[in-house]
């Protein structure tokens, strides 16, 4: 399995041209992701570079789909998307959408839809500890998307099942379309209800890759439960500001405030 | 009919090991059969239909072919959403078992009742849809489920101890179960389901010609030659008529372009919830559908004056 090194800068430049070519909302749901993904395909998962459907890979489902910028910003970095598909993204006719598609090799669910990634995450986990086989499944749920409730169904099942091969990552940034995850709908302590649920819980900051890698590797011999990673991460992290400020859920870039973005990205 | 389903199972089971069988703590002794020969192929994956469909599409991916069981009201109308994003938009070969449905839960009252689930599934891209009306239809629509590449839905309505067809069918395609005793007979009743039991009791008696359609998507466009000479046709479906085959029928005649019959009668589930306790039959009345009721309107369908045509 050949992985890659990924370098959050780059990958945050790809959000911010994607975003400003498709005149895209979503950019602070992905910007928040980076680290995860950068340290997910920089080690901790494996797959292969050559080919994004290697039948041996471990599967990383995006459940809250409107971070996908991330993740085609890494699938850019790896090769699996060239520069005219981030150009042409969300222009007419190409293929590449505003939420993550099955048909896009890489995503292997079609999220957007909240609640559905999670679901048929612990399927492919329950599927694969059934066949005795040594792949994994990685899931990025977002904090929001916690408020549904097959979320909460498929935790009770990954924990009755101990499915030791699936790690859940909560993309926690503290806000949702419309708020802070706190004043919409409170979820906290998160850590303690995952726990409570059946799940080896931890905690770090979602930004420290070396950190995540950690709390993402951490015990992998001995694992008899199914991993919540709690990453705390800053909504629309690395562009001062965007960070935090929920309008650029749904704020578009223009020139100004895209070469303002891309000055701080050092 | 429902009582074909556990020998459906265990054969499954039997000849293939990617077989899983996963319900939402639904079916009582439904399954004791599978679970006794085959403990490890059965999941009750407890109170939880939404997440029973993303856990069966998982298992799918990973190269198990489920089959998910539910009450219809719950599989598939609970799970509608998933069955559109996680099954069909990636056309993924789970086959749901959809019992009850119709107004056989009649005693537990609406929410176990389920007279739409065909018209909400009948817009979603790569599913097949099949309403068998006995064990033989069952078997050949679960063999064409089985086989497939994409996801697929068997309706199970009321329970009849007796078959329609006197052995095995071959194919899904319409089939002509009680023949016009008078070659040129223009009535001709189309039945899915349960109702083709009624239907075909009055077509017997009358002598006119009755059709049963097990596979209602894709178009079961081979039924459209079989009312080539009928001047009126009797829709019969424990469904409502708006959105299931009734609606079906309408589509399909206009489709093909054909001349049609000038009388095309609804007689399925009106725009309505029961409102009282009761059995099936009781439940049925209320939709002016129990067995006489049914046989009253199609007497009134076969005699009623024929529209004025303006082709004429």
């Amino acid at each position: 399995m050949h992985t890659a090194a990924l370098d959050p800068r780059d990958l945050r430049r790809h959000i911010l041209f994607m975003a400003h070519h498709g005149r895209s909302a979503h950019i602070g749901c992905a910007l928040s992701l980076v680290e995860i993904c950068a340290t997910l395909f920089g080690g901790v998962m494996r797959y292969d570079r050559s080919d994004p459907n290697a039948p041996e890979r471990d599967l990383l489902v995006l459940s809250k789909g409107h971070g996908v910028m991330a993740l085609y910003a890494c699938f850019r970095e790896l090769g699996w998307l060239g520069e005219e598909d981030l150009r042409n993204y969300l222009v007419n006719g190409t293929r590449l959408r505003g939420v993550s598609e099955v048909n896009v090799p890489g995503c292997e669910v079609t999220g957007g839809s909240l609640g559905h990634g999670l679901p048929v995450a612990v399927g492919m986990a329950y599927g694969l500890l059934r066949r005795q086989s040594q792949r994994r499944v990685w899931c990025i749920v977002g904090d929001g998307e916690m408020n549904e409730g097959p979320i909460w169904e498929a935790m009770l099942f990954a924990a009755h099942y101990r499915l030791s091969n699936l790690t859940v990552i909560v993309d926690a940034n503290g806000f949702q379309a419309m708020g802070h995850t706190d004043d919409v709908l409170r979820l906290e302590p998160l850590a303690a209800k995952c726990a409570a649920f059946g799940f080896d819980a931890v905690e770090c900051d979602g930004h420290d890759m070396p950190a995540l890698a950690a709390a993402l590797h951490a015990g992998d011999d001995a694992r008899t439960l199914p991993r919540a990673v709690i990453a705390r991460t800053v909504k629309g992290s690395g562009v001062s500001f965007m960070a935090a400020d929920n309008r650029w859920h749904y704020e578009r870039l223009d020139d100004r405030t895209l070469a303002a973005a891309l000055r701080e990205i050092r | 009919m429902r009582q074909a389903i556990p020998s459906l199972l265990l054969e499954a089971a039997d000849n293939d090991e990617r077989f899983l069988v996963l319900c939402g703590d639904h079916g009582y002794k439904l399954f004791d059969s599978l679970r006794s020969r085959h403990p490890e192929r059965f999941i009750n994956v407890g109170v939880a239909e939404q997440s029973m469909v993303g856990i069966a599409a998982g298992l799918c991916r990973t190269g198990f072919r489920p089959c998910i069981y539910g009450l219809a009201a719950f599989v598939p109308m609970r799970v509608l959403e998933q069955v559109k994003i996680d099954l069909c938009h990636g056309s993924l070969p789970v086959v749901m078992l959809g019992d009850g449905a119709g107004l056989t839960y009649s005693v537990l009252g609406t929410s176990h009742q389920c007279g739409e689930d065909v018209a909400c599934l009948r817009p979603l891209p790569n599913i097949a849809i099949y309403s068998p009306c006995d064990a033989h239809e069952l078997r050949a629509c679960w063999i064409e489920a089985r086989g497939a590449s994409q996801p697929s839905y068997l309706r199970i309505g009321k329970e009849h101890p007796d078959d329609i067809h006197a052995g095995p069918v071959s194919g899904t395609s319409p089939t002509v179960v009680s023949e016009a005793r008078h070659a040129f007979t223009r009535a001709v009743i189309v039945a899915t389901g349960a109702m083709v039991r009624v239907g075909l009791g009055f077509a017997r008696e009358h002598g006119i010609r009755c059709i049963s359609v097990p596979r209602l998507k894709p178009a079961p466009v081979e039924l459209i030659p079989l009312l080539a000479d009928a001047e009126r046709v009797a829709v019969l479906e424990e469904h409502v008529s708006a959105g299931g085959l009734w609606s079906l029928v309408l589509e399909m005649l206009q489709h093909a372009g054909v001349r049609r019959p000038r009388n095309i009668e609804p007689i399925g589930l009106r725009d309505a919830f029961t409102q009282t306790a009761g059995d099936h039959q009781h439940a049925m009345s209320e939709h002016d559908l129990d067995d006489g009721q049914v046989a009253v309107r199609l007497t009134h369908w076969l005699n009623a004056p024929l529209p004025t045509d303006a082709r004429d």
